[in-house]
């Protein structure tokens, strides 16, 4: 039973990082088919089909309709979600359209209250109910102004023409009469009757009803620039009618207020902004209509495809702050989402002390679907997963100071022999965010290749003019997207240089992931070659403080020291090496991840000056985050977090023109490659053979539990065997509950590609149970065992060792020679003497000139 | 089982206000997710509270960004709590207010931990790992008064070892940074002379000053300083950032000159030793309650206090009717600092941090449990110090700090006059001479043991104290100096002066001589 299951799970598939691509080699038959875990659930997805139009009344009654140019008939939007059923709290559900208006005045953030100012956007939503249950009351909103108009004078009071309002909102609702709070609660409406205003409550899952005429009365989640980001969005419909967004959904743990649980049904709503039908006009002559009639028939300032990157005001009748007036409310899509039981999760108050594993970040979005498996069983100890740097990870573990360490390679014992055994098969990818040009939606085919990592690496793109004026890079590209080698790879790409566009956004500390990409560079011959100095076939060469630079590595350093001479005087007065602020790496990956789905690139070449204090404060730092429409960013991300925040990642070059993007075929195919190495040791995966098999994904790694084969408590290695137990069986089984595997992990089982995996981790789950592996090199694989403690001397040096040999030896201070000037000691006395000897050849041929002369004559 | 105490309170809560529970609410109170921003000094050690939490189904999101903006982005309502290293100024540098705007909220310690001073500093071609400085150094290398390592000041701290001569650059923050008022309110108190001669007034600063012509050069967060400071172009430079970030780096740190004149590394052990005299506002009706006056931490005189420590702080809301708050949330927020308080405290060491003393843990039940003033549905039960995962604690005496009793002695070396010691820093792993700590059970095979001071158990520390000068670099100090300016080359370079300006003189007399008597050759030729 448990074994089919495990098969069952084998066939589908849990990675897929990128869910639009799986290897994306040029047209191959053996193409394997990209699997998602969302796609095996398949009819979860919804799609609808509705006309809509705008109608503008003249006084006389005639109507005029704005549809689609094209077919001169109204708009025929049809709306899709890939999945709607059995949601988690922040999942992403896919939702596109097509057969819509095109949007005009792109906003630069369209989430939250960043999104008003554009033109027949697409405005999302979540709400709580479903069908006609839905109300705009019941919609989220971040903000009081994305729902409420509060004290608009009348040309932004387009709503109060509204031709298919409903009865009682066809009164002009002003300040003076409606339904509005006192002033106690609502201070800022103006209660004069000049100003119109008009307020769309939000109640709440509990009934409570906030006003939502400030910020003071919205509820408690509501804030503006918040650590969570909004989630509803006015997205952007291209040129064509189509658009797309992944839309976060909340449950009641991220979003109390709104409220969304198993047991009470939400949807997401979509509704594409057509702009305010607007009623019978006053008169017939055009120019004396009222300034709210006229407004009413604005159709917009924005041409379709345009950006407002200022931000400037929009027209309000077509803007999408009123999305709640019936012209667009009526238009609406309502699908109808539902979610899964919460995970249970563990007790705070349980009195039994957890057991840390330290080390590899990559395992995070496992361990924590792992954690609750362990502490909601008593049989079985808490497990927790400390993520530390591999390397730091494992001597901890070595020193005692941890049962076991999580890494992804293998690290040389300080002590006591040490066992590996696998626990996941995961890897990294190139995470990318880009925007394809003239806002034609999201680029999702990158293409990558060794020596376009080792351009970026190296810091080889010059990033602006300040980096254009390094020695040694003047025919170098600013950015990747000005080399011609991407280009060809990715056609139809920005040609624009941003700074953003120079920088893989990476690691700052040493990390298993570091080494994996640097030995997939290392592994191509154009990329070493170009690494090495020689130019590519487009005259670009490597970053000279790169050059020759040793790889593989485990930690990428910032080897430039160029600081730009030109620039601004805020540049000039705080001066700093340009390239290490355009790379700017970051300590965790899950930052990488973060600001990849911020669009917010690292960079840190701010640098403003406010001149409106003396002396001026220069503000440096991180640059803007990166418009909608103008997106570009690439970095290194886990596969597990890629596939948590839907995160693209490219596909990467295998053998010539074989372009691998990560699935479960393409990283079981890298497995087959693997080389276990001693008995209790790593595998290893040969990067040239791994390329060779075409079909493998060069970004596959296997996560260790490694822990000591001798010397560790009883206690703590049946900790460590149970954990590599569990996490080798039902922690292979994928899937969003608790103990199971998450997106971007694939299964190990004791059958198939994976099955030398499984036998490695139970092999070494019993020599860690009993702890009697002698301590010889050749058993777990380290070459060099220094015997003793982990801080033992470098062998051969007995005078630092003796003082460790036993208590007696108390530590002395090291003998400091003095400091000698290296200056050679000649050089000094040279020049003086060469002058003497110049003055007397000098004496000597003038003495000689005279005699000669008086001998002559 | 779990939490049926609170389902319960929950249903009758629901009851007697009569308001329609979704039935979802009879299985489970959820936890709301709560979000702050904050302090990057101690970010490190949150996020890993924060994984850990998950398990419990707490969803907390914490962004960092610099105490400065976690202080405003509180005041401003857009977190539910802040972390910071100081408390609310009143006003700030601009003269703008710095105040929680009337938002009700209350300070609550939650970890502790060393500012350290990570640096990049070479001998030829090996790095200097066992730097060490006085306070007094350090603070004239923040303010442009010492600005070369090879200034005698440096070598006096340093038993008389010279480094190269090569500029000093010190590395500040950008940003409003809580770490940057840590140490200028340490130099305040204790260089008020230096620091404010520099700063042109008293007290401390989030925003360092930095000035025009210096060598200085600020980045934005810590991850950016170490980033500078790590980088190729990096030798000579210093900066400061919470110890967690240079052992993260694998970086080491400056050991600072503690009263009792010897050099410490910010280890877990030292930072509690040195926090034993933090004199805490004890004062409950105080609006600075429970904040941090290091004044004696500074000035401490045990051998293994590291000087320049001190403890963050999370803003808590408190307000009963604060806009952002909600029964689930203030739970999530008593039961997130309820773990981070008691377990997440045990890994403090591991991270570059130190776990707090008993007595501001039962503090901080005590603003935890304000939680609970404004909002009694909110369920502390089994939530106290008794019930705390920390064998650290002393129930007995909840004043005392285990930490700081178990601290090892510095090793002699490390003393004024003495050393300097060749072990490297920026490992975590404290140095000592202490027999007792020396691995008499290695030859055993068996890893030497020692409490250890954070679990309270017996663990091997083989990662510990014992062979100080065992582990050193094999003598740091290669007498090759940098190329930058050799004081040896100086005389070479004074004679070619001396040739250059003789043939400034001579050249144009003896050329012009030449050439007359070239022309008068011609002349008589003719």
């Amino acid at each position: 039973m448990k074994r089919s299951l495990t098969r069952l799970v084998l066939v589908a598939l849990v990675v897929g990082a990128s869910a639009s691509t799986g290897v994306t080699a040029p047209a191959t038959a053996d193409r394997p088919q990209p699997v998602t875990p969302r796609a095996v659930a398949a009819g979860d997805a919804w799609s609808r089909t509705q006309s809509m139009e705008r109608e503008l009344v003249a006084a006389d009654g005639t109507t005029t309709a704005i549809s689609d140019p094209a077919t001169g008939k109204p708009w025929q939007v049809t709306v899709t979600a890939d999945h709607t059923r059995n949601l988690r709290g922040r999942e992403r559900v896919g939702i596109t359209w097509s057969g819509a208006q095109p949007s005009g005045g792109r906003a630069n953030d369209p989430f939250g209250p960043g999104g008003m100012n554009q033109e027949y956007p697409v405005v999302v939503l979540q709400c709580r109910g479903t069908g006609d249950a839905v109300k705009p009351e019941t919609c989220w909103t971040s903000s009081f102004g994305q729902r409420s108009q509060v004290s608009r004078s009348a040309s932004d009071a387009t709503w109060t023409e509204d031709l298919h309002a409903l009865a009682a909102d066809t009164a002009k609702v002003t300040s003076a009469v409606g339904d509005v709070p006192g002033a106690d609660k609502c201070p800022n409406v103006d209660r004069t009757g000049l100003l119109y205003t008009r307020l769309v409550p939000f109640v709440s899952a509990k009934g409570q009803v906030f006003p939502a005429c400030d910020a003071k009365t919205m509820p408690p989640e509501a804030a503006s620039d918040a650590a969570l980001p909004a989630n509803e969005i006015a997205a952007y419909t291209d040129g064509d009618g189509k658009g797309s967004v992944q839309f976060e959904v909340r449950t009641d743990v991220e979003n109390e207020s709104l409220g969304c649980n198993k047991q009470v049904a939400c949807s997401i709503v979509v509704i594409p902004i057509v702009g305010i039908s607007c009623e019978a006009g006053s008169t017939a002559v055009e120019k004396d209509l009222t300034v709210v009639e006229r407004s009413c028939r604005r159709t917009g300032q924005f041409a379709p495809g345009s950006s407002n990157i200022t931000n400037v005001g929009a027209d309000q009748a077509v803007s999408p702050a009123l999305w709640w007036a019936q012209s667009n409310w009526r238009n609406r899509f309502v699908i109808p989402v539902t979610f899964g039981d919460p995970p249970d999760t563990c007790d705070i108050v349980d009195s039994r002390a957890p057991t840390g594993f330290y080390g590899s970040e990559l395992l995070a979005q496992a361990a924590l679907q792992w954690a609750p498996a362990y502490c909601l069983n008593k049989k079985r100890f808490k497990f927790q997963h400390n993520q530390m740097p591999d390397q730091a990870g494992f001597s901890l573990m070595a020193s005692g100071g941890g049962a076991a360490a999580l890494v992804s390679s293998e690290y040389e014992a300080e002590g006591d022999p040490v066992g590996y055994a696998p626990v996941a098969l995961t890897g990294f990818g190139i995470g990318y965010i880009i925007d394809r040009p003239g806002n034609a939606g999201e680029y999702t085919n990158l293409r990558l290749n060794a020596r376009l990592l080792a351009k970026l690496l190296t810091q080889s793109y010059t990033g602006s003019s300040f980096g254009a004026a390094h020695p040694g890079m003047e025919q170098n590209p600013w950015a990747i997207t000005k080399d011609p080698e991407f280009a060809a790879l990715n056609p139809g790409l920005t040609d624009e240089a941003l700074e953003a566009g120079a920088t893989l956004l990476s690691l700052s500390n040493s990390s298993d992931v570091i080494r994996q990409v640097t030995a997939y560079v290392a592994s191509d011959k154009a990329a070493t070659d170009f690494v090495k100095g020689k130019a590519d076939p487009w005259g670009m060469r490597v970053n000279p403080s790169y050059r020759k630079i040793k790889l593989p590595r485990e930690e990428w350093p910032l080897l430039d020291d160029f600081v730009p001479k030109a620039g601004t005087e805020c540049k000039a007065k705080n001066p700093s090496t340009y390239f290490n602020d355009l790379a700017a790496p970051v300590s965790t990956l899950r930052k990488i991840a973060e600001a990849l789905l911020d669009a917010w690139p690292n960079v840190q070449t701010r640098c403003d000056t406010d001149l409106s204090v003396t002396p001026p404060i220069y503000k440096l730092g991180r640059t803007e985050r990166q418009h909608y429409g103008d997106r570009f960013m690439l970095g290194i991300v886990s596969l597990g977090d890629a596939q948590r925040y839907g995160l693209r990642t490219a596909g990467l070059e295998t053998r010539a023109g074989r372009y691998v993007a990560p699935s479960t075929e393409t990283m079981s195919a890298a497995v087959k490659v693997a080389q276990p190495k001693g008995r209790r040791g790593p595998f290893e995966m040969d990067m040239a053979e791994l390329r060779k098999a075409g079909d493998a994904y060069p970004g596959t790694m296997v996560v260790y539990a490694a822990a000591r084969l001798q010397n560790l408590a009883a206690e703590d290695a049946a900790k460590v065997a149970q954990f590599i137990r569990i996490a080798t069986t039902e922690g292979q089984h994928a899937g969003s509950g608790n103990g199971q595997l998450p997106g971007g992990f694939v299964p190990i089982s004791d059958a198939g590609a994976t099955r030398p995996l499984f036998d490695r981790a139970q092999a070494v789950a019993r020599a860690i149970e009993k702890q009697k592996v002698p301590a010889a090199p050749a058993e777990a694989g380290p070459a060099t065992v220094n015997p003793g403690t982990a801080a033992a001397a470098p062998v051969g040096d007995p005078a630092a060792a003796a003082p460790a040999a036993g208590p007696a030896g108390a530590p002395e201070a090291v003998t400091m020679p003095p400091t000698q000037a290296v200056s050679s000691q000649w050089s000094g006395r040279l020049l003086p003497v060469l002058l003497l000897l110049g003055l007397v050849f000098a004496v000597v041929s003038a003495v000689s000139r005279v005699v000669l002369f008086r001998s002559r004559r | 089982m779990k939490r049926r105490g609170r389902a319960l309170t929950a249903a009758l809560v629901a009851m007697i206000c009569g308001i329609s529970l979704p039935l979802a609410a009879f299985g489970a109170v959820p936890y709301a997710q709560i979000e702050g921003t904050g302090s990057t000094w101690s970010e490190l050690i949150v996020q890993q509270w924060i994984a850990d939490v998950n398990a419990n189904g707490m969803k907390v999101v914490y962004t960092g960004g610099g105490s400065t903006k976690g202080r405003k982005d509180f005041a401003n309502n857009s977190v539910d709590f802040a972390i910071s290293e100081i408390p609310y100024q009143g006003t700030d540098e601009q003269g703008q207010a710095d105040t929680s705007q009337g938002r009700q909220y209350a300070y609550l310690p939650i970890v502790a931990g060393g500012t350290a001073f990570t640096y990049q500093l070479k001998i030829g071609n090996q790095q200097v790992k066992n730097l060490r400085l006085s306070g007094e150094t350090l603070a004239k290398i923040f303010t442009n008064q010492i600005t070369n390592w090879n200034d005698p000041a440096i070598a006096k701290d340093n038993n008389g070892r010279t480094f190269p001569a090569l500029p000093i650059i010190p590395v500040v923050r950008s940003d409003g940074s809580g770490t940057t008022a840590q140490f200028t309110t340490w130099m305040d108190k204790q260089h008020p002379s230096i620091w404010r001669a520099y700063f042109g007034r008293s007290g401390l600063t989030s925003y360092y000053p930095k000035k025009s012509g210096s060598r200085m050069v600020s980045q934005a967060g810590s991850d950016q300083v170490m980033n500078t400071i790590k980088g190729f172009s990096g030798n000579g430079m210093i900066g400061y950032v919470e110890y967690s970030y240079a052992i993260n780096a694998h970086y080491p740190v400056v050991k600072v000159k503690n009263a009792a004149g010897y050099f410490v590394e910010p280890t877990q052990f030292n930072t509690a030793v040195a926090l034993t005299q933090a004199k805490i506002n004890m004062d409950t009706t105080s609006p600075l309650y429970l904040t941090q006056n290091l004044d004696g931490v500074y000035t401490y005189n045990d051998p293994r206090s590291y000087p320049i420590s001190s403890y963050s702080y999370m803003l808590l809301p408190t307000g009963a009717t604060d806009q952002r708050m909600s029964t689930a949330k203030r739970q999530t927020l008593a039961d997130f600092m309820y773990y981070s308080l008691c377990t997440g405290q045990t890994k403090a060491g591991a991270y570059g941090y130190s776990s707090l003393p008993l007595n501001l843990v039962q503090a901080g039940f005590d603003q935890i449990a304000r939680l609970k003033a404004a909002d009694p549905a909110v369920e502390l039960t089994d939530r106290d110090v008794k019930s705390c995962n920390n064998p650290t604690f002393d129930g007995k005496n909840l004043d005392k700090n285990l930490l700081a009793e178990k601290a090892p002695k510095p090793p002699e070396c490390d003393k004024e006059g003495a050393g300097p010691c060749g072990y490297d820093t920026g490992t975590g792993k404290p140095a000592t001479d202490d027999p007792a700590a020396a691995p008499e059970a290695a030859a055993a095979g068996a890893p030497p043991a020692a409490v250890d001071p954070v679990t309270g158990q017996d663990v091997p520390v083989a990662e510990g104290a014992v062979p100080v000068a065992g582990t050193s670099q094999p003598v740091a100090a290669s007498p090759d100096t940098l190329s930058a300016e050799r004081a040896g080359d100086r005389k070479p370079f004074g004679w070619v002066v001396v040739a250059e300006l003789l043939a400034l003189v001579l050249l144009p007399g003896l050329l012009a001589a030449a050439f007359r008597r070239r022309l008068a050759a011609r002349g008589s030729l003719r």
